[in-house]
């Protein structure tokens, strides 16, 4: 197919092209940047919590009543707990992945001030912590019942022994995970923990920070006054176990409140809400690009071609084919497009600079380019047929007439 | 009335340049019924496009109604034509959506002037053609001849003192044509200056004046004392 | 003459309806699209005390570690420390000043209809309801002399009056928090500052606390608070004291200072402080405080997201691809419509005359699309509200001043989409269209 006729008819009319090429151009920019942040935060939405989210849930209780005793109330809430039929292990917690809120210390190979630290996240757990949330212990051993200490609010002491996850006991140990097992690190500058276990995964309570995998575990029991309370429950006995073990702990005493009784699963999904909203605007913004960007194309060549009805119509007459005047309009679509991708190439990894600048986000994949060049020269093409296809109707006939 | 003294108009293209007219000078005088003749690519379109103020001039000067044409701006031009010019064009020029009444009161829309005005303006216009009774109709329900009618009602509604007329009866068949010239003479009679182009020399003769233009020039300015009363469009001999 | 062109415009919009349709519906997506994001934008960046803004300041002070900055670069903490707090609240020179912290408490409505509930509080200073404007349903703050004494003094917000006392006057009623008796002085009316912005540490758009007790019960009382900690050094004591000493900052502090000459004097002493911690070993970093007045704070802050302002942008960008749209259509709809503009001209009309008259139609086309455009942004904003829950709910309502925004925004999008093709429309030479037609 010859392209000059076309782009002399093109240069004729450069506005209305500019402006498609144009659109197009802005159409890609938005939707490759949007599929690039959609997949971003998909990415990190998919990331395993570590832990066993199907079968656990988590709630808080606080003692307000003047003969709450926190410790003993604690020793017989979790043996009432995990008593109870379908229970596999309870442990009371500080906080859990996923929930936003937690405490995070530095740890360091070193002692002092000066030394080199790792922020982590940090869990405290019993003996049955590990069962409890459900982690995989690829290394070492779990804490013992006599290894448990109670810890005030205000404490500053730290337990001798703690477990880490993979990914912590890596950052540590310059990337050899194997090595931390055994070894000592310091917290708080000064004291001592040694590294009996290994996690394969557990994540941090923040799912935005980029030290999420870093956790550790330390045997602690809590007299904060309040706290929460992580159970793990037998495959499918968990929606039943989560009403039983509110209204029992209720019934058993009523001195302390009972709150947030939330299935992991529940948690993950407020946790990703922001995440998941943002996403789902995100495809709703590119649905309606692509249905105003398509629908523009459809306006403006069904015009052109009503426009030219009678120049088709001497074509025809004059001896071309139908699909010479179907392939005319879909050639001079794909010149226009193909102005609009390039230009929309640029434009796309402009916006990802800002993108990279503002949202730290990382710079996007080159493969997004060809792949948002060959979907917008698709839209253009399917959007295209339709009046090219009617094009092809025009009766030769129509040349002979005065219009 | 109207007075063009070597009138000059090129029209520019990256490539060519074409001489449209060239020395063109002509005088008509108020009252008075011109034809205008000559092949097609004389020159007889450009020169009714600037008579009617639709296209400036290169060169020369150009009168109407005693007023210098050549220094008014666009607006100015718009209200000239506005007020003192009629047209009407071979192929109507009728806006399809728009029922006779509101065809007719396009150019009065553009003066300042009150809406009982108006209509009784458009409602005399169309009585003048004999069209009062299907004001509300759309062109498209009207003969050819009709709609030629209502087109001379728009060119008189606003009392022009100049009505130019391009190809008027071209588009229409020969009674319908001899209808539209009889209403043209009697527009004429009442004291209405008319230029008509045709390139139809029988038509031409039953103008009192006739000129021809030819390679953008007024070649011959011929005058019958009486005009023969001519059928127009005589049957072809076999 | 309006009314003509208005007339002329609405058969020309009948003239291609599936056209105009598209218009239409370009910029109602479009305007819809926008006015969605730009309204929680709107709403995450207003001004939530204008009368007063300019005199509230946030403080900060450089207590941070000598090693590494608070965040970098070389950002300040956002809250102060326990001894800090305490220094200014004697000794700076305020109209009045606060230091403030999350705490929570179980409430124990007394008789058993109402079951107790946990709620979080605030602990201020007395000068907290008259420094933000807080409306008083009955009663009034706290005096300083509250402060001094440790008063067990209680404000409430009127969801807590609701429930613990059927929302009837309860001043001078007791009422247990935390198993301790504290005496209502007042309760608020409706209370909720958009942003919530003497403490965005701890949520910009989250609710104000149920109660309001005296700071300085915090120590005298050990009770639990919450709310963000950040420590660069391990406290030197054990227990409570330990912690009140310590170099962990917690603490929210605002000082009102109306003037010029206040503020200078302000930053002032707060240097001078510094200079003097340093001589006692503190304040290891740079010299280096700052005041920073209520919408500085939340820029500071970064209140607005930077993910919501990408949205916003880009669903800009997405109605200047509607409007590019518009542009198009128009622009081969208004290369239809030559003849008539060319007789037009004929005729007499001026360019103005056209261009007036097209200008209308597009602004005719831009007026329905902004309105269908707003019916698009509310069921937007509704589904803003389900996809991002409680977190949002106060963002997404359209106000007057939105409403107004997004019609303006319409028609001013639709007239600068029509103003090319019609300057376009217009300048068609009269002539060469009446020729061939």
């Amino acid at each position: 197919m010859e392209i000059k006729p076309i782009l002399s008819a093109l240069s004729r009319n450069k506005t209305g092209a500019l402006l498609i090429a144009l659109q197009i151009a802005l159409t890609m920019t938005i939707i490759v940047n949007s599929v690039f942040m959609i997949q971003q935060r998909q990415g990190q939405m998919e990331r395993e919590s570590g832990i066993d989210e199907k079968n656990t849930f988590l709630f808080s209780y606080m003692g307000f009543a003047d003969d709450f005793n926190e410790k003993t109330r604690i020793v017989e809430d979790l043996d009432y707990i995990r008593k109870m039929p379908g229970i596999v292990a309870a442990v009371q917690t500080n906080s859990a992945p996923l929930t936003g809120g937690g405490w995070s210390m530095g740890l360091a190979r070193e002692t002092g001030p000066d030394a080199d630290g790792v922020g982590t996240a940090i869990y405290f757990v019993d003996e049955q912590g590990v069962d409890a949330f459900g982690v995989k212990l690829l290394a070492g051993r779990n804490f013992t019942a006599d290894e448990i200490i109670w810890r005030e609010r205000t404490s500053n002491d730290w337990p001798g022994q703690g477990v880490v996850t993979k990914a912590l006991a890596s950052d540590l140990f310059d990337g050899d995970w194997q090595a931390a097992l055994g070894k000592t690190v310091y917290i708080n500058e000064t004291q001592p923990i040694n590294i009996i276990g290994i996690v394969e995964k557990m994540q941090a309570p923040w799912n935005g920070w980029r030290g999420v995998e870093r956790t550790l575990l330390v045997p602690n029991r809590t007299l904060f006054g309040g706290g929460r309370i992580m159970v793990r429950t037998e495959p499918g006995e968990r929606d039943r176990l989560m009403k039983e073990v509110e209204e029992q702990l209720f019934a058993n005493y009523k001195g302390r409140l009972i709150r947030n009784v939330r299935s992991m699963e529940e948690i993950r999904t407020e946790s990703y809400q922001a995440h998941n909203g943002m996403n789902t605007i995100l495809k709703v913004l590119i649905v309606c690009l692509t249905v105003v960007t398509a629908l523009g194309i459809i306006g403006l060549a069904s015009f052109s071609v009503n426009r030219r009805k009678k120049q088709i119509g001497t074509r025809r007459a004059l001896g071309a084919r139908k699909k010479d005047i179907l392939r005319y309009f879909m050639l001079e679509n794909f010149l226009i497009t193909s102005v609009g991708v390039v230009v929309g190439a640029a434009m796309t990894i402009g916006l990802n600079m800002v993108l990279v600048d503002m949202l730290n986000l990382p710079k996007i994949d080159w493969y997004y380019i060809p792949a948002g060049m060959l979907l917008l020269w698709f839209i253009g093409q399917l959007a295209v047929f339709g009046p090219a296809k009617k094009a092809c109707q025009i009766s030769p006939a129509l040349a002979t007439r005065s219009v | 009335m109207l007075k063009m003294n070597n009138i000059r108009k090129v029209f520019r293209t990256e490539v060519v340049e074409t001489h449209a007219l060239r020395d063109f000078s002509l005088q008509v005088n108020e009252g008075e019924f011109v034809a205008v003749t000559g092949p097609s690519g004389s020159g007889k379109t450009t020169f009714l496009n600037i008579a009617g103020l639709l296209e400036t001039i290169t060169a020369g000067e150009y009168f109407l109604d005693g007023v210098d044409v050549k220094d008014l701006n666009d607006n100015q031009r718009s209200k000239l034509r506005n007020e003192k010019i009629g047209f009407i064009f071979q192929s109507f020029n009728l806006i399809p959506d728009l029922n006779l009444f509101d065809n007719v009161d396009v150019p009065l829309r553009y003066r300042s002037m009150n809406a009982k005005e108006r209509k009784e303006r458009i409602e005399n216009a169309l009585d003048i053609v004999g069209l009062a009774n299907r004001m509300k109709h759309i062109p498209a329900q009207l003969s050819g001849g009709q709609q030629q009618r209502v087109a001379i009602a728009r060119a008189l509604a606003g009392s022009p003192r100049f009505l130019l007329a391009d190809e008027p009866t071209g588009n229409l068949d020969s009674a319908m044509a001899e209808s539209v010239m009889e209403l043209l003479e009697d527009i004429n009679s009442k004291g209405t200056t008319i230029i008509m182009v045709t390139h139809d020399p029988k038509l031409a003769l039953r103008a009192p004046r006739s000129i021809a233009v030819k390679d953008g020039k007024v070649s011959e300015v011929s005058r019958v004392e009486s005009p023969v009363e001519m059928p127009l469009h005589e049957p072809a001999l076999a | 003459m309006l009314g003509y062109y208005f007339k002329l415009s609405l058969l020309s919009i009948k003239r291609n309806p599936i056209l105009s349709t598209l218009m239409v519906a370009a910029i109602a997506v479009g305007i819809g699209a926008s006015m969605t994001t730009i309204t929680v934008n709107y709403a995450m960046g207003a001004n939530p005390v204008p009368q007063k803004s300019d005199q509230l300041f946030a403080i900060q002070l450089d207590s941070w570690d000598p090693n590494r900055p608070y965040r970098e670069p070389d950002i300040l903490p956002d809250q102060v420390t326990y001894m800090d707090a305490m220094a200014l609240m004697k000794n700076a020179p305020a109209k009045r000043q606060t230091a403030m912290s999350k705490v929570f408490a179980v409430i124990e409505p007394e008789g058993e209809d109402v079951r107790p509930f946990e709620t979080e509080g605030r602990a201020t200073f007395g000068d907290f309801f008259a420094m933000f404007s807080t409306p008083f349903l009955y009663g009034n703050g706290w005096s300083r002399e509250s402060d001094d004494n440790l008063e067990m003094v209680t404000v409430l917000s009127k969801e807590t009056n609701e429930k613990v006392f059927g929302g009837e006057n309860s001043v001078g009623k007791f009422i247990r928090i935390a198993g301790r008796e504290y005496k209502v002085v007042g309760v608020l009316d409706d209370y909720r500052p958009i942003p919530k912005y003497y403490d965005v540490t701890n949520g910009a758009f989250r609710e104000p606390e149920g109660y309001y007790i005296p700071f300085n019960l915090i120590a005298s009382l050990e009770l639990s608070r919450s709310g963000n900690t950040n420590c660069w050094k391990p406290s030197d004591e054990d227990g409570f004291q330990g912690f009140l000493n310590s170099e962990c900052v917690w603490i929210q502090f605002w000082a009102e200072l109306p003037t010029e000459n206040e503020q200078q004097e302000y930053l002032g002493f707060l240097n001078n402080y510094a200079k003097q911690q340093k001589e006692l070993g503190r304040f290891p970093r740079p010299l280096n405080n700052k005041i920073n007045d209520v919408m500085e704070w939340m820029e500071l802050q970064g209140v607005v997201q930077d993910s919501a302002k990408i949205v916003m942008w880009l669903s800009v960008m997405f109605l200047m691809v509607c409007l590019l749209n518009t542009i198009g259509l128009l622009l081969t709809k208004f290369s239809t419509k030559s003849g008539e503009i060319g007789l037009r001209r004929a005729l007499g009309a001026s360019k103005r005359n056209l261009f007036i008259q097209h200008l209308m139609e597009s602004g005719i086309i831009g007026f329905v699309g902004g309105i269908i455009g707003l019916g698009l942004a509310w069921g937007g904003l509704k589904g803003v509200s389900a996809l991002f829950g409680k977190n949002v709910q106060h963002l997404v309502y359209l106000d007057s001043n939105m409403v107004i925004f997004a019609i303006l925004l319409a028609i001013v999008s639709a007239l600068l989409a029509g103003a090319y093709p019609t300057w376009r429309a217009c300048n068609i030479q009269p002539a060469v269209q009446l020729k061939t037609q």
